[in-house]
């Protein structure tokens, strides 16, 4: 494992039968970086995450988390985990819930109240986890998650069910707890919220890992939108100018060019004195769900 | 495994749904073993006296509800309802663990997956202690409330035969809720395994062996004595009938109560065998 890998995995699969959930997955979570992991409903990302904490085994390929294979106690200390819906007694008040997770983290009882400050929930700690709502089941769970402490928090869509406010105050929570030398790994299918929260992103498709990076290096090179008129002559200046490669019709009616936006002005100039109409001319960079869509052929959450 | 056994209690002492079980269990065996009892028998129908046994008085079968037979009269009725009651608060106290999802939130933490099943095992254990206890000691106030109010003499057992009593009972206890627990293990599921459960401890076994026995007589009975009903049959027989009108199995076990005891142990320490592998190996899709 390289030195500033939290989680690293290599070729992990997993097999349920005929059906492929993960499949030769190589990822990699640096210390201290929000890692996105995101991916459409049903393209693995939970699965790879109960491999990560030792829930299902893989059913080949090997992964490290924390310096220790999945699963192991001594790795599991520095790991703080929610995997999809927060499961906890329902009989038992949140207080006493976190004292059961307390008593076998080892973590001192004084924690308890911080995490539950952290997660504003401290009014409701002493009802019962039946009573709550969905967004205060998601806030035990982050509490639950961190009340060890953890170097590396596991959030498997920790948005999931809430309401927009609900999404802005986790979505804040998580940059909030990414702060500093934590380490986060999240997965989500939300696109705006990856795009918000985090540093880098893994995108997953039907189980393959296809795109790793910086969310600025997956959004690829600046570019400069052009809508003019006639649209083929205005093709053929722009292909003159910067390259057929660099010219892609958009599909507005208007093309999406790989250039410097400072190189506006002189396309504007080239257009003009060519005759052509030009009706838009500005910066343009690639969403992250640009390059969602592209990488899985359309497929996408909301 | 301390701090996982410490857990353990804690969540079981807040179950509402385990006290609620056991209250209906020790509800029903004063009710039913001493107060209905002695009601019939102290205010007996010319029916009731019809159906007597040849010589044998209300005032002779009313010493089953005293102190001198309250180890036997608890057991009887405590192993066999108290076993139901057991087998459903093991499978409730594990299977409610995959119900909830909390298993996962349990392995997400520091223990090892068998020290989490060994402090539930060992809770549930401590449980039917209890139980068994609190079983013993309401009989035994029962039965001295009752001989009193009737004015009989019936002095205590041996201090020997009390705890022989306690320690039958509490194996009893243990091994139907270790049961318990390895069916919602196997089933990852309450409803299944008390279903299951129930059907085995109420029908299955003693339909078998009751047709089976019509039949087979001997070789039938050689079977019969390493399967689990039997055994704490052996084992309850052992402290002989409170009745004085018992039946022949019941005054004379095909067994006796160290068979029983072992091949009770030996269950018990399969279903911690299966419960351990399963929990240990198996992955945590709820």
């Amino acid at each position: 494992m390289a030195g500033d890998d939290l989680v690293e995995t290599r070729g992990l699969t997993k097999h349920y039968g005929a059906i492929v959930a993960v499949d030769r997955l190589d990822l990699s979570v640096r210390r201290g970086e929000v890692y996105g992991f995101l991916g459409p409903n049903g393209a693995g990302k939970t699965t790879t995450l109960r491999m990560l904490l030792g829930l299902i085994k893989p059913t080949a390929g090997t992964a490290t988390v924390a310096g220790q294979p999945p699963g192991a106690p001594s790795g599991l200390a520095r790991v703080g985990a929610m995997v999809e819906s927060p499961a906890f007694y329902p009989y038992l008040s949140g207080r006493d819930n976190l004292r059961v997770i307390a008593a076998l983290t080892g973590a001192p009882a004084p924690r308890i109240d911080h995490v539950l400050d952290v997660v504003e929930l401290m009014p409701r700690a002493g009802h019962k986890f039946s009573t709550y709502s969905m967004g205060m089941k998601q806030r035990l769970g982050v509490a639950a998650a961190l009340l060890k402490e953890p170097d590396l928090l596991i959030l498997d869509e920790p948005t999931n069910g809430l309401d927009p406010q609900g999404m802005i105050d986790m979505r804040n929570l998580i940059i909030e707890l990414g702060r500093g030398d934590r380490t986060v790994l999240v997965s989500s299918h939300l696109l705006s919220e990856v795009e918000q929260m985090c540093t880098r992103v893994g995108v997953i498709q039907k189980g393959k890992l296809v795109a790793e990076g910086a969310i600025d290096e997956l959004r690829g090179e600046a570019g400069i939108y052009v809508r003019a008129q006639p649209e083929d002559q205005a093709k053929a200046v722009l292909e003159r100018i910067l390259g057929a490669d660099a010219v892609k019709p958009d599909a507005d009616r208007g093309f999406r060019v790989t250039a410097d936006p400072g190189r506006a002005p002189e396309i504007n100039r080239e257009l003009v004195a060519a005759g052509i109409g030009v009706f838009e001319l500005r910066p343009a960079e690639r969403s992250l769900e640009d390059v969602f869509l592209e990488l899985t052929g359309g497929e996408m959450g909301l | 495994m301390v701090a996982a056994l410490g857990v353990e209690v804690f969540k079981l002492q807040r179950r509402v749904a385990v006290w609620v079980c056991l209250g209906i269990l020790l509800l029903i065996v004063i009710l039913l073993g001493y107060l209905l009892t002695w009601l019939v028998l102290s205010h007996p129908s010319p029916q009731t006296a019809a159906q007597l046994p040849r010589g044998v008085t209300p005032e002779q079968l009313k010493q089953q509800i005293y102190p001198a037979h309250f180890v036997q009269n608890t057991l009887s009725g405590a192993a066999q309802l108290g076993g139901v009651i057991m087998l459903i608060v093991g499978v409730l106290l594990q299977g409610s663990e995959y119900g909830w999802g909390t298993v996962k939130t349990l392995f997400t933490q520091q223990p090892r997956r068998l020290h989490v099943l060994a402090a539930k095992l060992l809770a549930v254990a401590a449980l039917a202690m209890v139980v068994s206890a609190v079983l013993l000691a309401v009989g035994a106030g029962t039965s001295y409330l009752l001989a009193t109010i009737d004015g009989a003499r019936s002095p205590f057992p041996s201090g020997s035969t009390v705890v022989k009593g306690f320690l039958a009972l509490w194996l009893i206890l243990v091994f139907w809720s270790w049961f318990g627990v390895a069916l919602a293990t196997l089933f990852r599921q309450s409803a299944l395994a008390i279903g299951l459960g129930l059907a085995y401890a109420l029908v299955i076994e003693g339909l078998i062996f009751g047709i089976a026995g019509q039949f087979g007589g001997d070789p039938v009975r050689q079977v019969q004595q390493w399967f689990p009903l039997a055994n704490t049959s052996y084992v309850v027989g052992s402290f002989g009938s409170p009745s004085p009108v018992a039946d022949a199995a019941r005054a004379h076990p095909y067994r006796d109560a160290t068979h029983g005891v072992v091949v009770v142990l030996l269950y018990c320490a399969g279903f911690a065998v299966l419960s351990g592998t399963l929990f240990q190996r198996r992955d945590v899709t709820t």
